[in-house]
């Protein structure tokens, strides 16, 4: 069930954690149709200076916007999601998404979101969100 | 080589393509999101949708399938092992079912030529088969030169 807009309030947050396990980037390739080397083949991520394989960011942006959903309680309510890839993420890494409730409009929240690994790298930065409850 | 800004407005697509229950499911699962809204038929049966419904940023796939023309255009001629994914934003007009027949076109809708780096937008806008508009994708890519 979506929360009630009634019982958002400006500056609530909440944050949940995503371990990238050793085997998610061929997962996610398998699902998303990318194929790309750089995330299957550790040779070819070391070649290219990565230091071995990465992680899609887009599976990191899947992970981002879970988090927002799974506070919003329905996927159908979000409205727009956005972020820039600062960083690459690595298998074994932990991605935290932090939401922070910036503005209430009607029916529409902004939501500013911070994506840090375990080390306090912010690996996708300017992220926000909007979900109309 | 810098990429021309000449092909600001270029257009890629139309592409086509219907939405799989279960690839959903295979989706969500590899996203690591169990969320019953995009696979449990009893608990969707009696939501709003009626039904399962696509995880928003399942966009990747139907609307991520304008960057390979992009990517392979003979014209732009881009270098792809300098190519990185640079920002990603998505706007959603509306729920995206399995049997929904999704078209998208992109557009080049900005070039920049920097530096050390080229920047290239495009601009995605996905309709389904009645022709509601569901998703806008904006695409940054980023060329190291």
């Amino acid at each position: 069930m979506a929360k009630n807009i009634k019982d958002i309030t400006v500056g609530e947050s909440f944050s949940a954690s995503e371990e990238v396990d050793k085997y998610r980037a061929i997962y996610y390739a398998g699902a998303s149709g990318d194929f790309n080397p750089i995330h299957i083949d550790p040779e070819i991520g070391k070649m290219v200076g990565l230091g071995g394989v990465i992680l899609h960011g887009l599976c990191t942006f899947g992970f981002m916007t879970k988090t927002v959903t799974d506070w919003a309680g329905d996927p159908g309510t979000l409205k727009r999601i956005k972020c820039r890839f600062a960083r690459p993420v690595h298998l074994g890494d932990t991605i935290t998404t932090s939401g922070t409730v910036s503005k209430v409009q009607g029916n529409r929240v902004s939501i500013d979101l911070k994506v840090m690994s375990q080390e306090g790298v912010e690996v996708l930065a300017m992220a926000t969100a909007e979900v109309e409850l | 080589m810098a990429v021309d800004r000449k092909f600001i407005g270029k257009v890629y697509g139309p592409i086509t393509y219907e939405i799989g229950k279960e690839k959903l499911k295979e989706y969500a699962k590899a996203i690591k999101n169990p969320d019953p809204h995009y696979m449990d038929d009893g608990f969707t049966k009696k939501s709003k949708y009626g039904g399962v419904i696509a995880p928003p940023t399942f966009a990747v796939v139907y609307a991520g399938m304008l960057a390979e023309p992009l990517f392979y255009d003979k014209e732009l001629d881009l270098n792809l092992f300098m190519l990185v994914h640079g920002e990603q934003e998505f706007e959603f007009f509306d729920v995206v079912k399995p049997g929904d027949v999704i078209t998208s076109k992109g557009t080049i809708v900005n070039i920049e030529n920097k530096e050390k780096l080229d920047v290239i937008t495009l601009v995605g806008e996905s309709t389904n088969q009645k022709g509601t508009l569901v998703c806008k994708a904006i695409f940054t890519f980023v060329i190291r030169k």
